[in-house]
């Protein structure tokens, strides 16, 4: 027993030597967003003298950072909403009613997670430029319907399959509506699987780089928090300091939330990875 | 109205939206292409020739460059499922076992999944330009002084390394996930037998793992396949196109060289090649599960 003791305490500390590497240069980004210009170019590994904020202050102040995080927020919020508030519908009646047409739509409707975005995006900037759907804010959170749709679908009908057909027929008797009963009885009920859609829904939109690199123009008013932190790198990569700090301004956001629903988040990429 | 009638009236209603949203962003897009693939379009202006299969004979008969690019794509991602799935098992047969930091851990090899794959990118390279130098200096390891995003071949490993670096969180998930269901009197009848631990992992764990590693192998191929972002962000596909993705050539090809016609083809190629690929590992992995 004592053996087997001491191989645990080996094994923890060797996995955890390998934890430290592996996270390593996000901790480089972190104390290399906080030296002056100086320190970086005479030693990007050691720690900050001091620490310094004047980095944040800038990179705030030149990136428009308060504008650009609204625009996440908004694109994001807008996305969510509709991608629940489809999705759940949909799978409600795609589960509830089980005919030859149901079976059609859910086919239709969920196979797109199939289609990678790439084989389509040439084509879908003439489509968004002719309904209008490019060059905005409000415009690109509802392309993320789309996109989203699928999943979040797929998603939901797996859940709904466990919840017992006797719930909705008991508010049905009581003369409530299909919607009524949708809306004041299955979906909160369905409260943890939209945890699960909005949390991988959040961590995609946030961090999506391609779609707003096709969608939204290059200036303040619309672009993305990434988007804008790409150009800025691009723009400053001989100041290593300012592109440091506009990384972690851009990633922040992100680890934030995982720190906050990290169980959910997991719960979330199984539930998500599941195979049809 | 009658009963019949309503249901088949709220059925329409309540899928609606769902359908017709997937077909705006999805379904006519994806059509148009197939459509566009056989034209001469720059994209701007309205005229649009159809000129049949040209647009492919171009691709595949006037230049080897997307077939490199596809070479290269594959390369890829052959690496990067290897590496990601090997890796990924096990630290995750590590992480399930009762050590006190486990899910501090898991937290940790999780956070580069959470960062934009961009951000991902650019930090990578300020560390192989500036870190490395600097890391050089300390320790004169020959490996560190390498021009690993300057030379052709050690550029490709760098981006495969980065890739999987950024994913490997994901891909723990998946496979903590599937050993946790893993039932512990099976394993324990096992020992009981005189299974030693080697053959109880790759006779028992290993074949009940069957559904994890589908999807994880499933879901490396599809991310392996669509690399961009950190190819973009690291290399833009140098040094010499050593590190040019099939997406990133698709991107160049419509929105840099305004070549739509000819990206639209190559999309529905990359297309085509992915669902063949998808089918034959899915088809595979799913033969090789074992059920309990």
């Amino acid at each position: 027993m004592q053996k087997k003791r001491y191989e645990m305490i080996l094994l923890e500390l060797f996995i955890i030597g390998i934890a430290v590497i592996y996270i390593y240069p996000v901790f480089l980004m972190g104390i290399n967003s906080v030296k002056t210009f100086r320190e970086v170019v005479i030693d990007v590994i050691a720690l900050p003298n001091k620490i310094t904020f004047e980095n944040y202050s800038y990179v705030i102040d030149k990136m428009n950072y308060g504008r650009l995080f609204i625009n996440n927020i908004i694109i994001t919020v807008i996305g969510i909403a509709g991608i629940v508030a489809f999705s759940s519908l949909a799978a409600y009646i795609l589960d509830r009613r089980r005919n030859r047409y149901t079976r059609l739509a859910q086919l239709f409707i969920i196979t797109p997670m199939l289609i990678p975005f790439q084989t389509f995006m040439i084509t879908l900037l003439k489509v968004m430029n002719v309904i209008n759907l490019s060059g905005s804010r409000v415009g690109l959170g509802i392309q993320y319907w789309g996109f989203g749709i699928p999943m979040a679908t797929f998603i939901y009908l797996n859940f709904m399959r466990t919840i017992p057909k006797e719930i909705d027929e008991s508010a049905f008797i009581d003369g409530a509506s299909t919607f009524q009963t949708f809306f004041r009885v299955i979906f909160p009920v369905l409260k943890p699987v939209t945890v699960t859609v909005i949390v991988l829904d959040v961590m995609w939109i946030w961090n999506d780089f391609l779609l707003p690199l096709l969608m939204v123009n290059n200036s303040d008013k619309t672009k993305t928090l990434v988007l804008a932190a790409y150009n800025f790198v691009g723009q400053y990569n001989t100041q290593w300091h300012y592109a440091m700090t506009a990384m972690v301004l851009a990633v922040l956001p992100s680890i934030v939330f995982f720190i906050l629903l990290q169980k959910y988040i997991v719960k979330g990429v199984v539930a998500g990875s599941i195979k049809g | 109205m009658n009963r019949k009638r309503l249901e088949k009236v709220e059925t329409f209603l309540f899928t609606m939206p769902a359908a017709i949203l997937v077909s705006v962003m999805i379904y006519i897009p994806f059509v148009m292409s197939a459509v566009y693939s056989l034209t001469e379009w720059n994209g701007i202006s309205k005229a649009v020739t159809f000129i049949g299969i040209e647009n492919f004979k171009t691709i595949f008969l006037e230049s080897k460059q997307f077939l490199n690019v596809l070479i290269f794509t594959g390369k890829y991602t052959a690496l990067f499922m290897i590496l990601s799935n090997v890796l990924a098992l096990v630290l995750a047969v590590v992480l399930v076992k009762k050590i006190k930091t486990a899910n501090i851990l898991r937290g940790v090899f999780f956070v580069p999944y959470i960062m934009s794959m961009t951000i991902v990118g650019f930090i990578w390279k300020f560390i192989f330009s500036q870190g490395f130098a600097r890391l050089f200096e300390i320790s004169e390891w020959g490996l560190l002084n390498l021009s690993w995003l300057g030379n052709g071949d050690l550029a490709f490993y760098s981006v495969v390394f980065v890739g999987v670096w950024q994913q490997l969180g994901f891909y723990i998930v998946l496979y903590i996930a599937g050993l946790q269901a893993v039932p512990e009197d099976v394993l324990e009848a096992a020992t009981v037998d005189g299974a030693s631990k080697v053959k109880r992992f790759f006779r028992i764990t290993l074949p009940l793992l069957g559904p994890s590693i589908t999807i994880c192998l499933f879901m490396s191929l599809t991310n392996g396949l669509k690399v961009f972002d950190i190819i973009l962000a690291l290399t833009k596909g140098g040094p010499g196109g050593a590190t040019y993705s099939a997406t990133l050539d698709i991107y160049r090809e419509a929105f840099q060289y305004n070549n739509y016609g000819i990206g639209s083809a190559k999309a529905l190629i990359f297309f085509v090649i992915i669902l063949i690929l998808t089918q034959l590992v899915l088809g595979f992995s799913r033969r090789n599960e074992v059920e309990l």
